[in-house]
């Protein structure tokens, strides 16, 4: 039933490889998912998922779409585009001399998102295919320095020539990127307007992409990949977010649709670096968070999400995340903003054996993924899986796995168990099994806090956020004893990635290397020149975003602009990143302000022994932030009732083992708990998408949000 | 005035639990060890057996620990060698000294720091200058252990309730030691007293704080003050986190618990790689041997010294004997003795840096610690480079004959893999990783300032018996290898690149071959006064291949000056950019001005020279050997090799018997079946030019007893004889020699300076020195 006094506002998408999900939210915060599956033509899927989402209220898309005012699509086409490298055959033109380099790669990528042993392990590297084939290769002869100053200049004849045989051999896009462009992009550009003149002249209409234009940032293989990236990739899938955007409006949308993006913010579809959408999918969950977090005025949050194969890591402090400057995905180093999270590859599905040269148990780094364990026989695997040891516990319902269509075999389980754990270690079934929740716990918690630590923080600082499939299975064991002010568990936290992306800003930002510094030798006019060169920098920053917006339809005055920076001790080569205490600098003795934000953090996160401010000072990038406010999902507001859950709601129980001993625990029906209602351990709260585990020693209620707050007791 | 008793130091006894001093208690361990043959007498792991998950829960803990300590204090570094390409590692140690786990990162220091922790307790520091909580100290003394003087060791005891309970140690790569040559690896020096600063395991802070003499007088010894202040406080950092971890795991576990642990693990790694030597390895001896150069009569070598003006080899004969309880035995009886320049090597540098290598085939794990070493029997006979008798040897680029004779130990132990049929293990070698790009002056900055380009991080592997080794990928002493950014680099040097390409032809032919290597053609930019100069092999190969494999291609070095590059730019004219695709060519040269003057020959060793701005300067990193004979390789990858420039095609011809044609653009198509008949021609041919091994001896056996070889064969030779009367003896069975056959170095005229006059470190009064290997 449409209801007009609490419209469809919010759609949230998250085409994966095999489904497509969507996630319609009303004003009251009341949801639906709907699911589909995902098709060539994504436009096909969003609508067929969305018809299965709307169902649920007995509407239509007919009638939703017309209402709605906002939309956000997350994907994985692009990255399985490069990964399985079906991008558009790209021409690239280089600084003469350097036509390697690109298919040189850097020697990381040849073991870039291996498991600490395979990283030793020599003969198991590989490199990937080149984006851009050698004989699509052309080199120009230029060349600029580190400090910009051009040593050879461009011989534009060159480019002329590069370029007219990239287009007859075949190129679809053409890519520019010179050593340095990003200190002096004059012979970039030069190059650009070269081969674009060349391209009229040939009646060719390639796009042409220069990297000074888009990621002006240093280090010229992740400049290089990444505006590879925005012709190899990125293209095609701005032809099919529009022909998506046009099925919508057909049915009477009225919304542009937004697209997650690295850098944790929504971006328009037309928008020029479209190749940040590359990496969406775990941010979601980072920036539902943030949102949530504000919500709920909270400042500090750890947020953790584990899945089957992984578990992914983020920080919010004072309601903003941490960015990565040179992320790197589907094993190419680029220079793409990220949201920093840390990734460990062990997860609630992860592989378990004995390390027969050891004699010790090892986890992962591989895992079952959908097929489980060898509690499920159908899956196929031989191997046993944290997923066994957890039934064997009696922390996951054999009788209710995934909402019950997986019939499993817990004899089998046991057996595996038995044979292949717990009698080459000498301990009983159940103690392997514990052993084992115990030490992926383990190792999850250590990062959790090293990731904490790192960045100069304790966990009592913080609130953690616990979500994904396996969140609520594991919070208890990955928080205990870290001293978090509180662990919060949201019920939805199956689906909380889509969630969080539609409350996700639209969100511009740029990045710029910029080369300044100052010494105690400097004058007051040194200072100025540095103060002027910032805020050029934040200039020309600031009309590339508003470009951006104004492409979407927004007016200069409609954008919150934030400037940032990144700065170091002169000379070293890394540096922290961080928002301007300034909104614009226009005066030498404004220098000292920039630097005392960026001292104190310096000594958080690297223990104040390690400043070294008698070396001087530098920025070494500009940062720029624009953003309009969009329609967010609302989280629900119920009123609290009885401490005592209703008697529908217990559903029975269950044998568990906790602390080396058979407990018996109740079971409850998550959906049938209501705010305020609280359960003591030992119990086992079940949905059909997910299990939360209260263990002896913990407590947890269920507040007006329909957020579980797990209490060490 | 009021003497205080012991006013420095602790009361011996005091730091232990157990009352003993570090020393008793470190040889209490010892003579048990050597009693049981297990580690500190631990026949039972009654931990690990009783509690399994609760002894994986310490482990699990201090390796996270030291992993990400390391990732955290390496951001504060400023060198790229640190940042970049992580030249840097942290290893926690029970309180004898004995590496418990170590990081990611160079692993070669399991053992180096070690060897400083036990030199500090075997020559009582803890009595004078005492060993308090709060200390530091710093190492990088060749003669205590460590590889080379770069490797600056920060090491900090840890205590728990006034108990010392283990050391943690930090190492770093720096750019400069202040040596004669600038740059981390220099040659010029010959001796000790010029290999740059060196810190015998000085105490350097108290109280968690540097002391200021310290850091005056080393930043006033090195060229490079910013990135040595840095990486100082990379080390330090890196230590205390460690410090703050361990104190938790025994808050956590419990001070027994703990100490148990530190001591089981040790003899757990013991276990451990007894395990993965039987599982990989054929039991039996593999011989196997390895030569480098050391070109030294050159005129582009300036040494200080006479004596030291000779051209040398070294030898490195090695034999593996795999036993059949999984235990190792590696002999080098018969290397050739230790030199007047900076390529010597120290006893650990083998039985530390040796891992380094293993973790990439043998045993890749997070448990590699000392219990290894115990797994493993070292014989490195005194005098010989491997371990030598003189206090005045220098050191800083010893990675030269390690990289040489190490190449060869991965073919030994490669054969035994094959053997087991691990296909996919074998590597035929790896490539000698060179050059190194080294100079100094100063810089873009204005500032005095050393180079030292780790560019040589990504250098062609070794083919596999299954596939072609990887092109610009790794180093031996490195798998995570990494060639880095460009723009990186040319913030640190005063080097502008005008090529980076990938070197054709540069790995060695094979079925598989080797991965090629790269190449970076640099013109010197911007800078004031500045030098640089070559260090690699180029008259001999060390990286041979294997199973008919061939070599990878061999060194040479290319420098020009005057080059007139300046005006050539200005006008427009061709330049010097990329590719020296065929040295035989000399592309280069091609785009030069007429009154360039240009060395390129193979003379990759050479000492500082001046650079002016505009001058050339051709680094060349090497390619890796290939496996199995090149007449079986297919057709489709000659092919391909061709088509993405990584081979030459007069040697597609001369080596794979390849025929092919080109079109109009330059793409080779290779015909099958004229190529087939071409190769077995090529294989009759090789019939025809065979010798039965018995005549082949014969001539060669004749070479021998005429002498019949070049000065510096001849004087490698009869170091080795010298040095090793079982050699001797070996060779003259082998050859079937007159018993009276003998050949003295004293007969060759070569400078013998140092050769049998020697005074050793452990003759200093109040020296003792570790020794941990069979001599």
């Amino acid at each position: 039933m449409n209801d007009l006094t609490n419209p469809v506002e919010v759609l949230g998408i998250d085409a994966g490889g095999t489904m497509t999900d969507t996630f319609f939210v009303r004003a009251d915060g009341t949801f639906v998912v709907g699911k589909a599956q995902s098709d060539a033509d994504e436009a096909n899927a969003v609508l067929e998922s969305s018809v299965d989402a709307l169902a649920h209220w007995d509407t239509t898309v007919e009638e939703v779409y017309p209402q709605m005012v906002t939309c956000v699509f997350s994907g994985t086409a692009m990255l399985n585009r490069v990964v399985g490298r079906k991008g558009l055959r790209t021409g690239l033109i280089v600084s003469k001399g350097f036509e390697d380099f690109h298919r040189m790669g850097r020697a990381i990528q040849c073991y870039l998102g291996y498991a600490f042993e395979d990283r030793l392990h020599l003969n198991t590297h590989r490199y990937d295919e080149p984006l851009a084939h050698i004989h699509d290769t052309r080199g120009v002869t230029e060349r600029v320095d580190s400090k910009g100053g051009v040593v050879i200049p461009v011989r534009l004849h060159e480019a002329r020539e590069a370029a007219r045989e990239l287009i007859e051999q075949g190129c679809k896009a053409i890519v520019i990127s010179f050593l340095s462009s990003y200190l002096n992009g004059t012979h970039e550009r030069a190059v650009r307007d070269v081969v674009e003149e060349v391209k009229k002249e040939m009646g060719s209409d390639i796009p042409v992409f220069a990297s000074v234009d888009y990621y002006p940032v240093r280090k010229e293989t992740h400049r290089t990949n990444t505006t590879l990236l925005e012709a190899y990739a990125a293209e095609p899938s701005r032809a099919i977010l529009s022909q998506l955007s046009d099925r919508m409006k057909e049915k009477g949308a009225k919304f542009d649709v937004r697209v997650m993006a690295s850098h944790g913010g929504t971006i328009g579809w037309k928008a020029k670096e479209l190749a940040r959408s590359l990496v969406s999918g775990p941010i979601g969950g980072v920036i539902g968070a943030k949102y949530l977090a504000e919500q709920l005025k909270i400042d500090n949050i750890a947020c953790s999400d584990i899945g089957g194969t992984s578990f992914d890591m983020a920080l919010i402090v004072k309601s903003k995340f941490a960015m990565h400057q040179d992320g790197d995905m589907a094993r190419l180093v680029l220079s793409l903003p990220l949201v920093a999270m840390d990734t460990i590859g062990a997860g609630a599905g992860s592989f378990v054996r004995i390390d027969p040269y050891s004699n010790s148990l090892k986890l992962g780094p591989d895992s079952a993924g959908y097929r489980v364990g060898t509690c499920w026989p159908e899956g196929g695997v031989d191997t046993v899986s944290v997923t066994d040891c957890h039934i064997i516990l009696g922390y996951l319902n054999p009788d209710n796995f995934l909402g019950g269509i997986l019939e499993l075999d817990v004899p089998r389980a046991k057996q595996c168990v038995q044979d292949q754990i717990a009698t080459p270690l000498g301990l009983s079934l159940e103690d392997a099994a514990a052993g084992v929740i115990e030490l992926l716990d383990l190792s999850l918690r250590q990062h959790l806090r090293a990731m904490i630590s790192a960045k100069g923080y304790a966990p009592s600082d913080f609130v953690c956020f616990s979500y994904g499939g396996g969140g609520p299975v594991h919070a208890y064991g990955y928080t205990k004893g870290l001293g978090f002010k509180e662990t919060i568990i949201p019920a939805w936290a199956a689906g909380f990635s889509a969630f969080g992306c539609a409350t996700a800003d639209f969100e511009y930002r740029y990045d710029m290397s910029t080369d300044i510094g100052i010494t105690e030798e400097s004058t007051e006019a040194d200072k100025q020149d540095a103060i002027n060169t910032l805020q050029a920098a934040w200039d020309e920053l600031t009309a590339k975003v508003l470009e951006e917006f104004r492409i979407n339809g927004f007016a200069p005055d409609q954008v919150t602009l934030t400037p940032g920076y990144r700065m170091q001790y002169l000379g070293q080569l890394n540096d922290l990143e961080m928002d301007s205490p300034l909104k614009s600098v226009s005066k030498a003795a404004e220098w000292d302000e920039l630097v005392g934000t960026f001292d104190e953090t310096y000594a958080r996160v690297y223990a104040d022994a390690a400043r070294s401010p008698e070396l001087g000072f530098g920025i070494t990038g500009a940062i720029l932030r624009g953003s309009v406010e969009t329609k967010k999902p609302s989280i629900p507001h119920e009123a609290e009732g009885d401490a005592t859950p209703a008697a529908s709601a217990v559903i029975g129980e269950r044998p568990f083992y906790y602390n080396g001993e058979w407990v018996t625990a109740d079971l409850y029906h998550m959906e049938s708990l209501v705010p305020g209602n609280r359960v003591t351990g030992p119990a086992v709260i079940e949905s059909d998408a997910t299990t939360y585990v209260v263990p002896t020693g913990f407590e947890t209620w269920l507040d007006g949000h329909r957020l579980f707050h797990l209490i060490e007791v | 005035m009021t003497i205080l008793e012991n006013p420095l130091g602790n009361k011996p006894g005091t730091l232990l639990k157990n009352g003993m001093t570090l020393n008793d208690h470190r040889n209490a361990v010892l003579a048990r060890t050597e009693e049981t043959g297990y580690y500190d007498g631990r026949k039972e792991l009654t931990f690990k057996d009783t509690d399994p998950i609760g002894f994986e829960r310490i482990f699990s803990k201090v390796r996270a620990g030291v992993v990400n300590s390391r990732e955290v204090a390496k951001k504060i570094a400023a060198s790229p060698i640190v940042e970049q390409e992580g030249e840097l590692c942290f290893t926690l140690y029970n309180v004898t000294g004995d590496c418990v786990v170590t990081s990611t990162g160079i692993i070669i220091h399991v053992g180096t720091m070690g060897a400083a922790i036990k030199y500090m307790i075997q020559n009582d520091w803890e009595s004078n200058p005492g060993i308090n909580e709060g200390d530091m100290f710093t190492n990088n003394d060749c003669q205590t252990g460590n590889v080379h003087p770069c490797d600056i060791a920060t090491i900090v005891p840890i205590f728990h309730d006034g108990v010392m309970v283990a050391w943690v140690g930090g190492v770093t790569h720096v750019i400069d030691t202040g040596a004669v040559g600038p740059g981390s690896m220099s040659n010029g020096q010959i001796q000790r007293f010029g290999d740059g600063l060196q810190i015998t395991c000085r105490k350097t802070g108290i109280n968690d704080t540097p002391l200021r003499d310290y850091l005056h007088e080393s930043q006033r010894n090195v060229r490079t003050t910013k990135y040595w202040i840095l990486d100082e406080k990379t080390r330090i950092a890196g230590c205390h986190m460690i410090r703050d971890m361990v104190l938790e795991v025994i808050e956590d576990e419990g001070a027994e618990a703990f100490d148990e642990f530190m001591y089981e693990v040790v003899e757990d790694g013991r276990r451990g790689l007894i395990m993965r030597i039987k599982a990989m390895c054929m039991p039996g001896t593999v011989k196997t041997v390895a030569f480098v150069d050391v070109p030294y009569t050159h005129e582009d070598v300036h040494v200080p010294s006479t004596f030291a003006k000779m051209d040398s080899i070294m030898h490195a004969p090695c034999e593996i004997t795999v036993k059949p309880t999984g235990e190792w035995r590696l002999d080098f009886e018969g290397c050739s003795r230790w030199g007047w320049h900076t390529y010597n090597t120290n006893p650990v540098a083998f039985t530390s840096g040796i891992w380094v290598m293993m973790t990439q085939s043998l045993i890749p794990t997070e448990r590699v610690n000392d219990g290894c070493r115990y797994a493993t029997e070292f014989r490195l006979p005194k005098g010989t480079w491997t371990n030598p008798d003189d206090r005045r040897t220098a050191h800083a680029d010893a990675w030269h004959f390690l990289v040489s004779s190490w190449s060869s130990l991965w073919r030994g132990i490669s054969r035994t893999y094959f053997a087991r049929g691990y296909l996919e293990e074998v590597n035929a070698g790896n490539s000698n990783p060179c050059n190194w790009l080294q100079g100094g002056g100063v810089n873009q900055d204005g500032e005095v300032h050393a180079v030292n380009s780790f560019e040589t991080a990504a250098c062609g592997t070794g083919a596999c018996a299954v596939k072609d080794g990887l092109n610009h990928a790794a180093a031996i002493w490195n798998p995570e290898g990494d060639m880095g950014d460009i723009e990186i680099w040319e913030l640190a040097e005063p080097l502008l690149y005008m090529g980076r390409r990938i070197k054709t032809n540069t790995g060695g032919y094979g079925k598989y071959r080797g991965g090629l290597g790269y190449e970076t053609l640099r013109m010197v930019w911007n800078s004031a006064d500045w030098t640089m100069f070559f260090m690699g092999n180029g008259y001999m190969n060390s990286d041979w291949g294997l199973m008919g494999g061939y070599p990878a291609a061999t060194g040479y070095r290319f420098e020009a000056h005057n080059t007139g590059l300046q005006e050539r730019i200005a006008e427009g004219k061709s330049l010097p950019l990329g590719q020296d695709r065929d040295p035989r060519e000399c592309e280069y040269e091609k785009h030069l001005g007429p009154d360039a003057t240009v060395k390129r020959d193979k003379q990759c060793i050479t000492t500082e020279d001046m650079y002016a701005n505009g001058d050339l300067y051709l680094n060349y990193l090497r390619g890796g050997p290939g496996f199995g004979d090149p007449l079986d390789r297919r057709i489709v990858d000659i092919q391909e090799d061709l088509n993405q420039n990584f081979l030459l095609a007069e040697f597609a011809e001369k080596v794979y018997g390849a025929v092919f044609t080109t079109d109009d653009e330059g793409v080779y198509t290779v015909d099958a079946d004229k190529t087939a008949a071409r190769q077995a021609e090529m294989r009759k041919e090789r019939l025809a030019r065979a010798v039965p091994v018995k005549e082949w001896m014969e001539t060669e056996r004749t070479k021998i007893i005429d002498k019949d070889a070049s000065l510096a064969v001849q004087q490698m030779y009869a170091s080795s004889f010298y040095l090793s009367p079982k050699f001797t003896a070996e060779f003259k069975e082998f050859w079937d020699l007159p018993a009276d056959w003998e050949l003295p170095e004293e007969e060759l005229g070569t400078p013998m300076y140092g050769a049998r006059h020697t005074m050793e470190i452990g003759d200093l009064p109040d020296v003792s020195p570790v020794i941990m290997t069979e001599e």
